[in-house]
């Protein structure tokens, strides 16, 4: 018994070292197979043009209203152009509800807009009303309910439930054979957290996809990918902390109920104005409090220590900042409105400017471009491109001389690998050592050098699973950026659209600094890889920012923005 | 909702910027991966600032390094100290280029891979040096400083390259607080990074460069008086040797007639030669690059210039440079380039094997039959045959004065002509007084090892 006993614990090194030569052909292929699964289905779906409604002129001229926001006008960027000299360019906006009802606004034109013969602010609209735009007389005709929910089959479905499923079987067995990887190679006697960190995720993964079964939403696809950067996170956390491993688990608990709170939030657009005040008031609040009592790290006041738990609530406060600056087509229009954000905006930066914290800044203000951009109409150009520029100079003159001693080293790390160049040089001389394939769980050496769970941590995950893994980790975010620009075609209101993209752009941003950043090909500034480095706030954004990137899907089942049928029918038509 | 929707291209362009990115960082990957992984420090491949993974063995498989856990070196104590220069120390004082310049090679880099290894062999580097040859020489130094180096003229393969002082390494004396001297320069590999003063070595140099530029100089006799006088300095010998032609000037390392022989070169030629024979360029092999010689005449008297070509002046040679140089004497005027390492293997698989460079033809083969014949007559008519049994050397002794007070350099360089034992050498014995008298029965004891190694192989 005993010589049995003894052969098998000399076994357990040799039979460890095979499996690892197994397990790093494995884990990329599986990875590839499982994301080959998730992006495909995101970006190839038929984007079908939906009619919701026909627009019958005087002339007898039938236009398609396509969206459920549309803007009326002279200009040919509208969605119904009416070329005519009394129209404005952007004159009204005709908004379609949840509940199958219309509205028409005005958005400030010079003639006004009629309807019945009276001159309009905002005003319902049936098939009867004849409404006049300009001196333009029309008619809005809806589809009736019939057509409707014709259309409603027609649209793509989302993937079906044994696609999803499959794809959270490969993520298991993946997440399995991570774990089994590390079990058996394993010097460190806290194999617990270990176990903790991969098994909390695999339950969270599969509670939240029996939960979306009951409510009937088949699409997981996003969903999928981000439990997977999660995996690949923990992975890279447990070589360099283990002891940290519970404490991001609860943080990716905590984003994933954050997640769907938001989701629910923005599944009615109503709702979701009255969560947008709070949101923004928190966005604020976020960065106030930081300033107020918050620790300085490196020069950037940045962190926030309550009871030992370090914070970051910048981190949330992006998440804030997509919730002000989403908006609805007639909303944009609107100049109070604007000049809201634009005051919003202002303030945001200031207070960045006091915390001097680069990276922070910078995704700021990227986020502030996509949604000034996506926002500007005719009229807000030319305010939001100065207020883009106040923020670009108050990021220049603040924040950008502690920010030049980065520069310095950019492309020169291999100058002074021992001072500053260290954390980079040593991150490619291990991305190089692991090679395609990696050296497998505790394989790796980089875990000594600071910031390998974060800002590192792409050279950490490339170094144990290999680059091909980690490229693909960064293929993820670039799926979850192409996505919005997909989906806005069909997209119903300019909410979803401007959420998603500035969303998604947050996520791509952030992957660019973090990882760009570890392999020199762009300044190194320490911001974090969304949903993969250590950090608990972090996690709980990216969750957040997701949200938004989820909810911009429109396909039949699939996601938070589009109701179901069988729910409607119980909602009375009577807005 | 339209302007909104052609608005999100916006995004594509943070995408573009992220995939680019990661196209020229996979781009440089490509191309310089092999250089991260082997650059000082790579966690990988070093442990502090010398090489960190495999075993560094010798010619016979001698376990002279192991780098799997720690650095481990031979157990046997003569032998660290013989090797310690090519291997390293544990604190990074000295530097093993030559070692460590294998390092992605050892750690079985490659691109796809990375340093992963499945047979869990590790790496292992073959040098071509000797631990027994090693270990004679530093005996035969008996704690002189200075340096033996011994190599194949016809492959390249450097049997010995011995430094002194050197020290233990698993028994780090005081090196620091020592006062008597007896460790000063202990860092330098004195075969790489130290230059002499070459004295009548230079001489086949000089002898060469006649050859090749003097159409009569086989009939011109040189009279010798004891002294040449230059105004009110002079060019002496010990013993004035009489009448001699350019064989007998050479055996007898006679001055006088070098300094005759100097003014039938001239200046120019003299410039020519040293530089088209490579005597003072630095040599490099292996990651490795020697320091520089020095021949420079420009604005001297006569008589320094006599002097230059003597092997004094302000000449200066680099020991592994001048055995290439001897090398190609042997060689017929062209021998192979010094290296020292032999193959490296990572996992039983080959991952550099070295390669036999020429140093091309320097002079032409009649010079270079002419000196081996003469280098011949040295050794039967001056060192003695007897010193090297079984063996046919040729050579040329030096006694390099270093001015002042200073006990003269022992110089000894040389070659031999057995086609089964085709080395060339190099003895330095700081200090060391006559040339022949101190080198000679040094080389003859590392000569004897050496033919013993090649008997065994």
């Amino acid at each position: 018994m005993e010589a049995i006993l003894s052969t098998l614990s000399v076994d357990r090194s040799v039979l460890a070292a095979e499996y690892i030569g197994f397990l790093r052909w494995a884990a990329p292929v599986l990875t590839a197979m499982l994301l080959l699964r998730c992006i495909v289905p995101l970006l190839t779906f038929r984007r079908e043009p939906e009619i919701w409604a026909w627009l019958n002129l005087a002339t007898g001229e039938q236009v398609p209203i396509t969206h459920w926001e549309n803007v009326i006008g002279r200009s040919k960027s509208c969605d119904v152009t009416i070329d005519f000299p009394t129209v404005s360019r952007n004159h009204a906006v005709l908004t379609r509800y949840d509940d199958g009802s219309w509205t028409i606004t005005d958005v400030g034109s010079k003639e006004g807009t009629l309807v019945n013969g009276r001159k309009i602010q905002i005003c319902a609209l049936t098939s009867k009303e004849r409404i006049s735009i300009g001196g333009v007389e029309m008619q809005l005709q809806p589809i009736t309910q019939r057509q409707e929910e014709r259309q409603a089959q027609l649209r793509t479905k989302a993937a079906s439930g044994w696609d999803t499923v499959t794809n959270l079987m490969l993520l298991t067995i993946l997440q399995c054979a991570m774990l089994v990887g590390f079990l058996m190679k394993s010097q460190q006697t806290d194999l617990m957290s270990i176990v903790q960190g991969f098994g909390g995720i695999i339950l969270c993964q599969w509670l939240l996809y029996i939960f979306y079964c009951i409510i009937h939403r088949k699409s997981f696809e996003v969903e999928t990918m981000a439990f997977f950067l999660c995996t690949v996170g923990m992975a890279a956390l447990f070589t360099v902390k283990p002891e940290e491993t519970v404490k991001q688990l609860l943080a990716m608990i905590l984003g994933v109920v954050i997640f769907l709170i938001i989701g629910w939030s923005l599944r009615d657009l109503e709702r979701t104005k009255v969560v947008r005040y709070l949101a923004v008031m928190a966005g604020v609040g976020f960065l106030v409090v930081t300033l107020l009592f918050g620790t300085e790290y490196y020069g950037a006041k940045n962190w926030l220590i309550i009871g030992g738990m370090s914070l970051q609530p910048s981190e949330l406060s992006k998440v804030c900042f997509v919730f002000a600056g989403a908006s609805t087509m007639d909303r944009i229009m609107n100049k109070r409105n604007l000049i809201l954000f634009i005051v919003y905006s202002v303030l945001i930066c200031g207070l960045l400017a006091l915390m001097n914290d680069f990276g922070t800044a910078l995704i700021f203000f990227c986020a502030f471009l996509v949604i000034a951009y996506l926002r500007s109409g005719s009229v807000g150009t030319v305010a939001l491109a100065i207020t883009a520029l106040v923020f670009a100079g108050v990021l220049a003159l603040k924040i950008a001389p502690h920010a030049l001693q980065r520069f310095a080293t950019w492309r020169h790390i291999w100058e002074d690998p021992l001072v500053s160049g260290y954390q980079q040089t040593r991150a490619l001389m291990c991305i190089a050592s692991g090679g395609l394939l990696g050296l497998g769980p505790e394989g790796g050496l980089l875990q000594y050098v600071f910031a390998a769970d974060s800002d590192i941590v792409f050279a950490t995950i490339s170094e144990e699973w290999g680059l091909l893994l980690a490229v693909m980790t960064v293929l993820c975010i670039v799926a979850l950026g192409v996505f919005p620009i997909r989906t806005a075609r069909v997209a119903r209101s300019s909410f979803y659209s401007i959420g998603a993209c500035t969303a998604a752009s947050v996520l791509v941003i952030q992957t660019i600094l973090n990882c760009l950043g570890t392999l020199d090909i762009l300044p190194f500034t320490g911001v974090t890889f969304p949903f993969v480095s250590n950090g608990g706030t972090s996690m709980i954004g990216a969750w957040g920012l997701l949200a938004f990137v989820k909810a911009a899907d429109t396909r039949q089942n699939a996601s938070f923005a589009v109701r179901l049928k069988k729910e409607k029918k119980e909602r009375s038509v009577s807005r | 909702m339209n302007r909104v929707t052609k608005r999100t291209w916006l995004m594509s362009v943070f995408i573009l910027v992220l995939v680019l990115g990661m196209l020229i960082f996979l781009v440089q990957y490509l191309f310089q991966a092999d250089q991260w992984v082997a650059f000082s420090g790579s966690p990988h491949v070093y442990n502090s600032s010398n090489l960190g993974c495999g075993t560094v063995v010798d010619r016979s498989g001698t376990m002279l390094l192991n780098l799997t856990e720690s650095r481990t070196y031979s157990d046997d104590a003569l032998t660290r100290q013989s090797t310690l220069h090519w291997l390293g120390d544990r604190l990074g004082y000295i530097s093993a280029s030559a070692v460590s310049h294998y390092a992605g090679q050892m750690a079985g880099f490659d691109l796809f891979n990375g340093i992963y290894d499945a047979s869990g062999e590790g790496g292992q580097e073959v040098l071509t040096i000797s631990a027994k040859v090693q270990n004679t020489a530093l005996e035969a130094l008996a704690g002189r400083k200075g340096t033996v180096a011994v190599y194949n003229y016809k492959t390249g393969e450097i049997l010995c390259a011995v430094t002194s002082p050197t020290y233990d390494p698993d028994n780090v004396p005081d090196i620091e607080g020592d006062t008597t001297g007896a460790y000063d320069g202990v860092y330098l590999n004195r075969f790489l990074q130290s230059a002499y003063v070459p004295g009548s070595i230079f001489k086949l140099v000089t002898t060469a460069a006649a050859l090749e530029s003097v159409p009569d100089i086989l009939d011109q006799t040189f009279q010798c008086y004891g002294k040449v006088e230059y105004g009110t300095e002079a060019v002496t010998c010990e013993t004035a040797h009489g009448r001699q032609n350019l064989k007998q000037a050479l055996a007898n390392s006679c001055n006088c007639a070098f300094a005759q022989i100097a003014e039938l070169v001239g200046k120019q030629n003299m410039v020519k030669y040293v530089s088209q024979f490579q005597v003072v360029v630095p040599l490099s092999f292996d990651g490795v690059t020697t320091v520089k010689g020095n021949y420079d005449i420009s604005d001297t008297a006569p008589v320094s210039f006599a002097w230059s070509c003597i092997g004094q002046h302000s000449d200066l040679v680099n020991p592994a440079r001048y055995m290439t140089f001897v090398g190609a004497i042997a060689g017929g005027g062209s021998g192979a380039e010094p290296y020292i390492m032999a193959q490296v293997t990572n996992g039983g698989e080959v991952t550099y094997q070295a390669k036999t460079q020429s140093t091309g033809q320097l002079m032409s083969p009649e010079t270079a039959a002419t000196l081996h014949e003469y280098m011949r007559n040295n050794v039967k008519s001056v060192y003695g045959d007897g010193n090297f049994p079984g063996l046919s050397v040729c050579a040329k002794s030096g006694t390099s004065q270093l001015g002042g007070e200073a006990v003269s350099n022992a110089m000894f360089a040389g070659f031999v002509e057995n086609e089964e034992y085709p080395l060339a050498f190099i003895v330095v014995v700081e200090n060391g007084g006559y040339g022949s008298h101190t080198c000679v029965p040094v080389i003859s004891k590392v000569l004897a090892a050496c033919k013993e190694v090649l008997d065994a192989a």
